[in-house]
């Protein structure tokens, strides 16, 4: 039984993180239909702002967290302005201009603050570990867990129960229609890649303590995360939490039996599966326009 | 032959004289005879990739997969070749992994025939699966894009995981030269430049024969419109399956050549990376054009090649940048710039009319036009 | 008593809970030439793409030649002999005139037939029917480029060369001059008999030109069918073009 629950909570934790990453991957995609390769990228931008403020200017954790938000979504609005927004009615073509940007934003990370891994200090106050039900867990993993959640119940909210939540569900259903009812569905747009960019700052932000920030330290998540997203379906934010679920647990439970290796084989082929039977995802509630 | 193909058959047999000349500017340097020869090698890999998305406008992000298998099916007659005299004739990663005995499934690796089928065979029998798989479901655009990168990244990791069998992250190195014969195909001599422009030319001319046959204008109209296509009778889904197994052979030989060059082969070969760096090559090069898109790869390749390591990251910032202009922009590549000119040009008086025409205003030439149904133009 | 070469039987389709072809049964001999009229949404062209397999019928059955298609797909269709010319002229625009026509010669459309075969020729069959068309001398322009009635005229063409046994026309006579659409009606003519047609159309003057039987359809089902006069005489045919000017101006 205690092997058990370990391995819910081990899957728990992939998953959050899986989660916090395919959110703003999933924001983008339910909105605008664009598969965001640069979304690694953009935490990459998160962690190294997460650690260049630690670094130089003595901010904490804490601090860090809501100011990434602001600075990742600063470039994701300027990105979606200058390329992104030419190419909604082309999904090949997004996917591919996306990874050129996330390339450029790679190799000017690589320009401007060396290959060489960087460290953030996990604050002293979380790292420790917490019992619970018998078991032992990272607290900073509780508290990903937790801000993950806070997170997805702040993006619920915006987007189901304000009225920029509203204009955008407008907009996503039929934006020559929202333009005639005066939205300016280009600001919508806009803002809605920025807020997708932040989360993905925000998600390297609470990743850069745990891992090492390098330039390429988002490749490795992109790829999972689109599946994720992709496997939940289109405009269910609800199905992208099922998703990660799924996914985060089905790895972790492989994992266990045979390895790491084999399980991410296995999932990303069960993904394959999936796709192929139904490409508009598990979960997803509506047919875009 | 119409007079399209002649010329364009003129543009490859200039091409190829070039290949062919470029030696006698390098004076045997034998390691920049090698460096062309992988240039080589990637130019065949972009005009796989060229056939199934310029021409048949299936986006497989994961060319990566028969490249690489290709690339290990040589690799494993050559490290057996290299392991002749390893007590047991086991190569030396086996060692390591505490393997006794040769597996079955390695042995007949002994013979370069076995190898060389199964080194194309075996993608092309991947590609077909594949491929039957999405196109029989009638999968389109992205989501092959995404099926195909997934595929790449669980061939990626089975490779590097079964490393008792593959020699996991580090791969097969140490590959012994190919010998045919009383040849010897050293990949920093003369003869391998001149094997791999070989390879390279008929690859061009069977890619060349394919597109001009009816099979070619087939696959393009299916590019534009499968439906469409299938309301004149054919099985689409066969025809995107066969275009893309040709793909994968070509990628597979591409991958062949590539390990022989490098005298290694790795999971890196099928890596995110090196995929979707040939979609850039395809892209910036001229995607629908076979020649293009390898002119594309050798010249990125050989530009990077030359640049010292402080201008690589440059390099790869620019061009990053210059594929993003490319999708946004110039969707046939910079081989298509000259066309956007030329198109620019003739946005005179002919194309007016017709475009009045299109939108039913110009009526007073044609009075008695009835009002049929303004029906868009697609 | 010859057999149908097309039997709709009690055919249905509904999307979401509409039902735009409601229990339509149809029956068209070999070598005819059928009509069918309608108001706009009366299911005229669902029926077309009922028939070519566009859409799949939610109820009832569908035999070509005898057999069964209601399960084919439509390229299977195709080949068995059922040709469709698009309401929208759908032709392949990034490619010639010249090209459009190959595609369409698709008697041989096997991978190993079309790989031994060149992409471009020139022959007498597509200069036959690029001339009957009056598309002889566009024949190098990529059908992108063409004007609205050549692109009509390059979509009848295809069809000419798909060379089917049952032809399905929606609209062909659609922004056609008078002069045009004489043309039209002189080639469908010419096409009976060898060929079945099915011609969706608008334009009376047009179906006078050209039509034996008249098939006339109402809110997805099959209102009244009968020679032009028959049709024009039905009173429930008059009350459903009540207010419109009458059946001559459907």
């Amino acid at each position: 039984m205690a092997v058990f629950l370990q391995q819910i909570s081990a899957g728990l934790s992939v998953a959050s993180i899986l989660l916090l990453i395919a959110l703003g991957l999933a924001i983008i995609y339910g909105t605008m239909g664009v598969i965001n390769l640069a979304h690694g990228d953009f935490l990459m931008l998160g962690a190294y702002c997460t650690w260049y403020l630690e670094a130089h200017l003595g901010f904490g954790l804490l601090e860090s967290i809501p100011t990434a938000f602001l600075m990742v979504a600063a470039a994701g609005w300027l990105i979606e302005r200058t390329v992104v927004q030419h190419l909604y009615h082309r999904p090949l073509d997004t996917i591919l201009a996306t990874w050129g940007i996330g390339m450029m934003l790679e190799e000017g990370m690589r320009l401007a603050a060396g290959a060489e891994p960087r460290y953030v200090k996990l604050p002293s106050s979380v790292d420790s570990s917490v019992h619970l039900l018998g078991m032992e867990f990272s607290l900073y993993r509780l508290v990903i867990i937790a801000i993950t959640v806070a997170l997805l119940a702040i993006t619920w909210y915006l987007f189901g129960k304000t009225e920029f939540g509203m204009k955008v569900r407008a907009v996503t259903q039929n934006r020559s229609v929202s333009e005639c009812y005066g939205i300016n569905t280009k600001t919508v747009y806009s803002l809605t890649f920025a807020y997708g960019a932040g989360l993905a700052g925000v998600a390297g932000a609470l990743v850069a303590p745990i891992k090492s920030v390098s330039p390429d330290m988002g490749t490795h998540f992109v790829v999972d995360a689109f599946l994720v997203v992709v496997v939940g379906g289109v405009g269910s934010l609800l199905g992208t939490v099922l998703s990660a679920g799924i996914l985060g647990e089905l790895n972790a439970g492989i994992a266990f039996i045979l390895n790491d290796t084999l399980a991410k084989a296995i999932v990303f082929l069960a993904v394959i599966v999936v796709i192929r039977f139904r490409p508009q995802g598990l979960f997803a509630n509506r047919v875009r326009g | 032959m119409p007079k399209r193909i002649n010329k364009a058959l003129l543009v490859y047999v200039l091409f190829a004289v070039i290949l062919l000349v470029v030696p006698t500017f390098v004076g045997g340097d034998a390691y920049l005879l090698n460096k062309f020869s992988r240039y080589l090698a990637l130019g065949i890999l972009a005009v796989a990739l060229s056939l199934s998305w310029g021409y048949g406008g299936i986006l497989n992000l994961g060319q990566g997969v028969t490249f690489g298998i290709g690339a290990y099916g040589i690799a494993m007659y050559l490290k057996l070749a290299a392991s002749a005299s390893n007590p047991g004739g086991l190569p030396d990663f086996m060692g390591w992994n505490n393997v006794s005995s040769l597996p079955w499934f390695w042995q007949p690796f002994h013979h370069l025939s076995f190898a060389l089928l199964a080194g194309i065979g075996i993608p092309v029998l991947v590609a077909i699966v594949l491929g039957w798989f999405m196109f029989r479901a009638r999968i389109v655009g992205v989501f092959v894009a995404i099926i195909t990168l997934a595929m790449l990244v669980v061939t990626n990791l089975l490779f590097i995981d079964q490393q008792r069998y593959t020699g996991g992250f580090n791969g097969m190195t140490n590959l012994a030269i190919l010998k045919v014969g009383p040849v010897s195909l050293d990949p920093y001599s003369l003869t391998f430049y001149y094997f791999a422009s070989g390879l390279l030319i008929v690859i061009l001319l069977a890619g060349f024969y394919i597109v001009n046959s009816k099979f070619g204008l087939v696959l393009r109209a299916i590019k534009e419109n499968p439906d469409r296509v299938r309301f004149l009778g054919y099985d689409v889904a066969i025809y995107q399956t066969v275009a893309f197994a040709i793909s994968g052979a070509m990628a597979a030989a591409a991958g062949m050549l590539y390990a022989m060059v490098l005298q290694f082969a790795s999971p890196t070969f099928m890596g995110v990376a090196l995929s979707l760096s040939v979609v850039i090559w395809c892209a910036v090069g001229g995607r629908d054009s076979l020649l293009a898109a390898a002119i594309g790869a050798i010249l990125v390749n050989a530009l990077q090649g030359t640049l010292s390591n402080q201008f690589l990251d440059t390099a790869q910032l620019l061009l990053g940048a210059v594929f993003v202009l490319v999708v946004l922009f110039l969707p046939r590549g910079l081989a298509g710039i000259s066309e956007v000119f030329a198109r620019k040009a003739k946005r005179s008086a002919p194309a007016v009319v017709a475009g009045a025409q299109a939108t039913g205003r110009l009526k007073p030439e044609a009075p008695d036009r009835k009002p049929g149904k303004h029906a868009e133009v697609r | 008593m010859m057999t149908a070469l097309l039997e709709l039987n009690n055919v249905s389709v509904s999307f979401y809970g509409f039902k735009a072809v409601q229990e339509l049964s149809l029956s068209v001999k070999d070598g005819e030439l059928r009509c069918l009229l309608g108001a706009n949404g009366a299911g005229k062209s669902t029926t077309l793409d009922l028939i070519c397999g566009k859409t799949k019928s939610t109820g009832g059955d569908i035999r070509f030649k005898g057999e069964n298609i209601t399960d084919l797909p439509e390229y299977r269709r195709a080949r068995l002999g059922i040709g469709r010319k698009f309401q929208v002229p759908t032709v392949f625009k990034d490619l010639t005139v010249t090209e459009n026509l190959e595609v369409a010669r698709s008697k041989r459309c096997g991978v190993w037939q079309t790989l031994r075969r060149s992409g471009v020729r020139m022959d007498a069959r597509v200069e036959e029917v690029a001339t009957v068309v009056g598309l002889q001398d566009r024949m190098t322009a990529k059908a992108g480029h063409l004007s609205h009635g050549e692109t009509q005229w390059l979509e009848i063409a295809m069809l000419l060369m798909q060379d089917s046994k049952l032809l399905l026309m929606d609209e062909p006579t659609a922004g056609m001059t008078m002069g045009e659409t004489a043309k039209t009606s002189e080639i469908l003519n010419g096409l009976k008999g060898r060929h079945t047609l099915i011609v969706v159309e608008h334009d009376m003057s047009f179906v006078r030109e050209i039509a034996e039987k008249i098939t006339v359809m109402h809110q997805g089902a099959l209102l009244a069918e009968g020679t032009i006069a028959e049709v024009a005489s039905n009173e429930q045919v008059r009350a459903a073009y009540l207010g419109s000017g009458g059946f001559g101006h459907a």
